[in-house]
């Protein structure tokens, strides 16, 4: 065996560094990244030009193509449109709300990043979770477990996977198909399902079953399902007489109902007006609001209800404003904010109505609640006011709101391309970026999006946390590193069976996994796994495909974005995840080998 | 249609002046009334609830689970009397228990010390030192207890309306000027005042039926819609949702019950 050089033990320290600073998060994971990016050159550990090669890589191209191609299904309406059938499917039963979401959020998880997967659903499993008195902690868990291994379906499912043919290239290897890791998916995802199935009584909390037990309904329980609605009222002409003011904020507190607009003599029109505007005499309100609460106030301050909005007709209509939830997303520069300072109001021109948490909906003095991770927000306002708001990022839209802007006519074209790619791949056998960016680039051609909305939808901190990490594995790979520490692992271990190499594998990617990010787990691992693989005389492909999917295996810490956008909403404690988890990592390991033994015949 | 609270000392006047105040004005004067309300309401011993409301706080001057409990019981007892309006309540401090209704004339009577002195030794038969020593320990033990439950010290004027000193002025003058004072307009009540005690009642008794298995909770309302503010972990909020909404459902005039978890409790609350 080669003896240690000072090189080595350089790039030891710096894996050490970032795995030390992806643990303690002093700075985001793709700082990190970047760090080692401009690290790496000045050690004289890579070459310049080997420092910026993942910039031009393939799994940097395909991921940028994929979340182009993502944003050009999104844009159709394609997705969102899903949710309402499956929601009829799903029906109130609880296995069949399970498998039904499940598989939906797999599916569209197997082609998009899996937080936006998990996010979309999450609003509506609320609303079930109420109006069935399922506890919301049984359903959310094998949900989010689903978004994650629905990322290992397809080979763009999830960043490890995208990067995995990247690291084999030095090596020589052939790299993986599309679909090649499909079966060993789908199994995973119907293991993982058929585990909270058969067993979810005994890992899933049995928490909250308060709720579940309430059963009485009286008008003090917050129900999600009973959403509030439009109405146009006016004032009496002597309101203000005899009567103290009466301010936009007061009939918030008062009776929950919140001022969306209101007119101004002699006609001024304001559109989200704040909270200390007066209510004048003879003025038209546009609120939002419980049938039961408006009626409470129309009937206290003597207003009048109007059937439908006449003098805020236009302002009503279906194109140009309406309400859409919001969720907080994980490492959301929101988290802990109330709306109050966020002020959406000034900021942004819309109106705050309503925080859904887990199974509670918070209507009065919403201003003040601290926003926590997985917090739905009611918003309303006017479609462009919303977008703005939505290309800030800071909340993930579970509706879409550019409803002008949205393109269900070219659903058909989306779909093409979306073919063309995959055929490009399948049959023509051309590589993953180039199938992948010619879908990308037919659907701005074809006008499904513009170039513009294209460069928006990119996810940069996805791109550089890639990109930085790569020169990470050459390093490691070219310093003769990751072959040292595969000499010395398999000289302690001593001659294995390759099914039991590919297990220690497994387990060992999914510790990382658990502690750095998958990507960082993947670019570390995998030239070390490929070279242990070549001592052990073991298939290298197959080790480096178990690292690709077993990084993917993070369900026993709420580390994983899902989990982490989870577990507020669904109240669950971390010790939660660890049970749940630790049955699902196991069952997981097992599976994965299992189908690879069986497909490729370990 | 007034409220009017009359903070007094020991042998200062104050029941006197407050007996002859209702009588004059024709309107209700409560004060033991309140304990014995209180206590048969929530099932505990009058003896235990004096000795909590009265007692100075412990030598830590932190006010112990059960004395709060007990402070929320006799707080909730009472607002249910004020409520009726034309009330006249003497007693232990009335007026930071009701601060949270606008239109309370809060009055203090107080009396020279010698005058108070020479009252207790006749009354109790006892020495001119150890009648003040008594006195002295009285005022003491009240004042610990309002700084411990609200911060403030009782002899701080800026907490009245009106403060009247009975020596120069008779207990008569005394009825006569707060007797005019409360007809004056800041302490009329109008429709929402009355919407104000209403509401200050429901937190009130919220508060009362969620006090003995919590404390750090705040509870305010504004027609009808209570919000609670609990302090704590989101499993502890979600045990004091469940008891709130027991409590509420027991209860008439709720529009809606919601409850936050915060990190402060914030000043307005009861």
């Amino acid at each position: 065996m080669e003896p240690l050089t000072s090189e080595m033990i350089m790039v030891m320290i710096m894996i050490g560094i970032a795995v030390f600073l992806f643990i303690v998060e002093w700075v985001r994971v793709d700082v990190v990244a970047i760090l080692m990016m401009v690290a790496l050159p000045l050690l004289h550990l890579v070459t310049p030009k080997e420092a910026f090669v993942g910039m031009s890589s393939n799994a940097v191209i395909s991921i940028i193509a994929v979340i182009i191609i993502g944003a050009g299904l999104d844009k159709t309406g394609l997705i969102n449109r899903l949710v309402g059938p499956i929601l009829k499917i799903a029906g109130t039963s609880k296995s069949r709300v399970v498998i039904a979401i499940s598989i939906t959020v797999a599916g569209i998880s197997s082609f998009m990043q899996n937080i936006g997967a998990a996010a979309l659903f999450l609003p509506a499993i609320q609303r079930i979770s109420k109006s069935t008195k399922i506890p919301l902690s049984q359903l959310l868990m094998p949900i989010g477990f689903s978004a994650i291994l629905g990322g290992t379906m397809t080979l763009v499912g999830c960043s490890p996977l995208i990067l995995l043919n990247d690291l084999l290239e030095p090596f020589g290897l052939k790299p993986f198909g599309l679909f090649d890791v499909t079966p060993i998916g789908l199994a995973l995802v119907a293991s993982g399902l058929a585990c909270f199935i058969l067993l979810g009584r005994f890992i899933l909390p049995q928490g909250s079953a308060e709720s579940a037990e309430e059963t009485s309904q009286s008008p003090i329980e917050n129900t999600l399902i009973e959403m509030g609605e439009i109405y146009e009222i006016q004032t009496p002409v002597n309101y203000t007489d005899y009567r103290e003011p009466v301010l936009v904020d007061n009939l918030k507190r008062r009776y929950l109902v919140n001022v969306l607009a209101i007119t101004e003599p002699p006609d001024f029109k304001v559109l989200s007006p704040t909270g200390d505007q007066e209510v004048r005499s003879d003025v038209h309100l546009l609120v939002y609001g419980r049938k039961k609460d408006i009626q409470r106030m129309v009937e206290v301050e003597e207003m009048q209800l109007k059937e439908a909005p006449v003098i805020f007709k236009r302002e009503t209509e279906e194109g140009a404003s309406g309400a859409v939830e919001a969720v907080v997303a994980p490492r959301s520069p929101l988290i802990g904010k109330t709306l109050r300072e966020i002020n959406l109001q000034d900021r942004f021109q819309v109106t705050p109505l309503a925080i859904y948490r887990g199974e509670e909906a918070y209507r009065a003095e919403i201003g003040d609640v601290p926003l926590a991770v997985g917090d739905a927000v009611l918003i309303h306002g006017e479609w462009q006011r919303l977008q703005v708001l939505q290309h800030e990022k800071s909340l993930l839209f579970t509706t879409p709101v550019d409803v002008e802007l949205l393109r269900p006519e070219k659903a058909i074209f989306a779909g093409f391309w979306l073919a063309v790619a995959l055929s490009m791949i399948l049959i023509f056998n051309i590589q993953l970026s180039v199938s992948l960016m010619t879908g990308a680039l037919g659907m701005v051609v074809t006008r499904v999006l513009n170039i513009d909305e294209a460069y928006q939808s990119v996810d940069w901190r996805t791109i550089f946390l890639l990109a930085g990490l790569i020169p990470l594995g050459i390093a490691t790979e070219k310093t003769g590193t990751a072959a040292w520490i595969a000499h010395t692992i398999l000289n302690i271990i001593g001659d294995v069976q390759p099914i039991v190499l590919l297990t220690v594998i497994g387990v060992l990617s999914t510790i990382f996994t658990l502690v750095i990010s998958n990507v960082g787990a993947t670019v570390l691992l995998v030239p070390l796994v490929v070279n242990m693989a070549i001592a052990a005389h073991t298939d290298p492909r197959m080790a480096a495909l178990v690292v690709g999917l077993a990084t993917s295996n993070s369900f026993m810490l709420p580390t994983h974005q899902v989990n982490a956008l989870y577990m507020g909403p669904g109240r669950y404690r971390s010790v939660d995840f660890m049970k749940a988890g630790l049955v699902i990592s196991i069952v997981f390991i097992v599976v994965m080998i299992g189908m690879i033994k069986l497909i490729y015949g370990v | 249609m007034a409220i009017i609270t009359i903070s007094r000392g020991s042998y200062s006047k104050g029941k006197e002046v407050a007996e002859k105040v209702a009588s004059r004005l024709g309107y209700q004067c409560i004060s033991r009334e309140v304990l014995l309300d209180a206590s048969e309401h929530f099932h505990i011993p009058e003896m235990k609830l004096v000795r909590a409301i009265h007692d100075a706080p412990s030598i830590l001057g932190r006010f112990s689970h059960g004395q709060q409990a007990f402070v929320a019981y006799f707080r909730c007892a009472l607002v249910q009397y004020v409520k009726e309006d034309n009330v006249v309540y003497h007693g232990l401090a009335g007026h930071l228990l009701l601060k949270g209704i606008p239109n309370v004339l809060k009055v203090r009577v107080i009396a020279d010390m010698d005058d108070r002195v020479r009252a207790e030794m006749k009354r109790e038969k006892i020495s001119e030192e150890a009648a003040r020593s008594l006195l002295l320990k009285d005022d003491e033990e009240r004042r610990k207890w309002t700084h411990a439950l609200y911060g403030a010290d009782p002899r701080d004027s800026s907490l009245y309306d009106l403060v009247v000193h009975v020596h120069r002025l008779t207990v008569d003058n005394a009825v006569e000027i707060i007797s005019h004072a409360a007809q004056m307009a800041p302490f009329k009540t109008g429709k929402q005042v009355q919407k104000k005690m209403e509401d200050y009642g429901l937190a009130c008794q919220l508060k009362a039926g969620l006090a003995d298995s919590f404390d750090n909770v705040g509870v305010k309302s504004e027609y009808g819609n209570i919000l609670v503010y609990a302090r704590g972990n989101e499993h502890h909020v979600q045990r004091v949702r469940k008891k709130a909404r027991e409590v509420a459902r027991e209860m008439s005039g709720v529009n809606d019950l919601e409850v936050h978890a915060v990190q402060k409790l914030p000043l307005d609350v009861v």
